[in-house]
């Protein structure tokens, strides 16, 4: 009770349940650079899900994740190398997690008060700033080494090669990005977000505590970015500002929701499919045209399909299927 | 009984003093019209009730409680729903779901939205249109997916801003209707209103404002039999 409740057919959880049963399966199959491709389809793309905690429901569009992304690599990556060497590197690689949310957690709430007072684009250029400070810091103070970069531990695990690993760990936290996802838009707080993305005054008139619910999703999809962060920092095994604070990750993540369909759970999972294997694959050759795609890929869709390749396949079904009634009467 | 008290409210926007020391009481259970030409300071009024805006100086009390600067939602929390004269509908959502919200949040306690938004439905004659996006609706409609919010938060309080702005004869009487309807179940309405033949009809009580003072507090036939409501809204004879 107390949520907008549109039920889950049956026939989606055992889509649902196929999908997992083959992504389980791929990387006993897949050749390396088609499971690095699966890797960052899961890493983005549930990323991108995580994004739309509060950019899905609202107009609040983080244009700086990355700083959350960034911020969970660098401190999961300086404590662990910092601890005991003869720690396993599973061990140190959870006590680097938990300070890594721990952290986040804290940043996030610190930085929503003032920032989610701003609206639309003041909120979007806030967050853009953000991540470029933080960014800025770890490059200017040698603490953090963030110009020359660091090695982080290798995580092991026999019987898995690094990429099967790495595939599976990004697969888990894809499935915790898409479980808060289906959690929160089911919630009571799922409905206030819907109210505050169609009229946020509104919303606060009939009762939705609206300041509340956005901190609650931005903390929630800042840790779930952080956590991105610190699995994405041990994959690569050596991080420095430059691979971690990255704007275009910032920038993929929108575009991966504005192609799919923001607001969906599916969407910015399609989308990162798409731009994934059409940068990885078709372009893979042509990193210089990776940037003119992107772009030309956001103006198509902002001109032909605002509400992203799953809203366009709705409009479709609905003007399809009132024809299909009066053809069968 | 007195449910709602402002006393000497003043809300002064840079140059302009919107509302000067006004002071007023609604009793329960009744129709209590704000009336007064543009600019005299209703929406303002509404807005600090409803916690929109903070007053520069004076209190406001509701139901016993100071709620002088609180947040919108906790005031709606605490009871008090507000109709906007341009109504502010949730336009990708169906009427159901507007209405919905407001039953799920609103006033705080026990609550049955889906109940709560059927009754609220029914009494604004929205079923016909249940299932339609907002965005969709003719102004007629919205005025009244308007009030059916409204209703649907369980208001102690309503706050009605010119529910029959732009309506006919026909749509303004059903509206009255409506808040005839909602006042008969107990629930307080603060109208603000234009159309002095609706203000007449409905109210119980009329306070009468100008360029943010109050000029006039009585019965509908006292208020406007009043000199200087009558020089307020047709101007004063000259010489």
């Amino acid at each position: 009770m107390g949520a907008f409740n549109t039920p889950v057919p049956s026939a989606i959880w055992a889509l649902s349940a196929l999908a997992l049963a083959v992504a389980l399966f791929l990387p006993f199959v897949l050749p390396p650079f088609h499971l690095r491709l699966a890797q960052q389809i899961l890493l983005f793309g549930g990323m991108a899900v995580g994004w739309s905690l509060l950019g899905g429901f609202t107009n609040y569009w983080s244009f700086g994740h990355t700083a959350f992304f960034g911020l969970g690599a660098f401190a999961a990556g300086l404590l662990s190398q910092q601890l005991d060497p003869g720690l396993a590197v599973a061990v140190r690689l959870l006590i680097g997690l938990v300070f890594a949310v721990a952290l986040a957690l804290v940043a996030a709430v610190a930085i929503a008060i003032p920032v989610l007072k701003l609206r639309g684009i003041y909120f979007a250029i806030a967050m853009l700033a953000f991540a470029e400070i933080l960014g800025e810091i770890t490059k200017t103070f040698d603490a953090f080494h963030g110009t020359t970069g660091f090695p982080l531990p290798a995580l092991t695990v026999p019987g898995l090669t690094k990429v099967q690993l790495f595939y599976f760990l990004f697969l888990l936290l894809f499935l915790a990005n898409i479980a808060v996802f289906v959690w929160l838009r089911g919630s009571r707080i799922g409905m206030g977000l819907t109210c505050v993305g169609q009229d946020e005054d509104t919303a606060g008139m009939l009762g939705i505590p609206t300041e509340r619910y956005k901190l609650v999703a931005f903390v929630l999809s800042a840790v779930l970015a952080a956590v991105g962060g610190v699995l994405y920092g041990f994959s690569l095994g050596f991080i420095s500002t430059g691979s971690v604070f990255r704007i275009d990750i910032s920038l993929n993540l929108i575009l991966y929701s504005m192609l799919g369909g923001i607001g969906t759970v599916l969407g910015p999972v399609i989308g990162a499919a798409i731009m994934i294997v059409l940068t990885q694959v078709v372009l893979g050759d042509l990193l210089d045209l990776h940037m003119a795609l992107t772009g030309a890929v956001l103006i198509a869709m902002v001109i032909l399909a605002p509400k992203g390749l799953i809203g366009l396949l709705r409009q479709v079904w609905t003007r399809r299927r009132p024809a299909m009634e009066e053809g069968a009467s | 009984m007195t449910i709602l008290a402002v006393e000497a409210l003043t809300k002064q926007f840079k140059g302009l003093r919107a509302i000067q020391d006004l002071s007023f009481a609604v009793e329960r259970q009744s129709i209590t019209s704000i009336v007064g030409p543009n600019g005299a300071g209703k929406s303002t009024l509404f807005n600090m009730i409803s916690g929109y805006l903070k007053p520069t100086a004076g209190r406001i009390l509701f139901d016993g409680r100071e709620i002088t600067g609180m947040a919108p939602h906790v005031v709606c929390g605490l009871g008090i729903a507000r109709a906007f004269q341009i109504a502010k509908p949730f336009p990708e959502l169906s009427v159901e779901r507007n209405v919905l919200v407001a039953a799920t949040f609103g006033r705080l306690g026990p609550r049955d939205p889906q109940a709560t938004t059927d009754r609220a439905i029914e009494i604004c004659h929205l079923t016909a249109w249940r299932h339609q996006p907002a965005a969709s609706l003719s102004i007629g409609n919205l005025r009244r997916l308007e009030l059916a919010r409204a209703i649907a938060a369980r208001p102690m309080l309503l706050l009605a801003d010119e529910p029959c702005a732009g309506l006919n004869e026909t749509e303004t009487r059903e509206v009255i209707g409506v808040l005839s309807t909602i006042r008969d179940s107990g629930v307080t309405v603060l109208l603000v209103e234009h159309d002095i033949k609706a203000v007449r009809r409905a109210s119980d009580r009329v306070v009468v404002i100008e360029a943010g003072r109050k000029i006039a507090d009585g019965t509908a036939n006292q208020v406007f039999s009043d000199r200087a409501v009558i020089d307020a809204y047709l101007g004063t004879a000259g010489a």
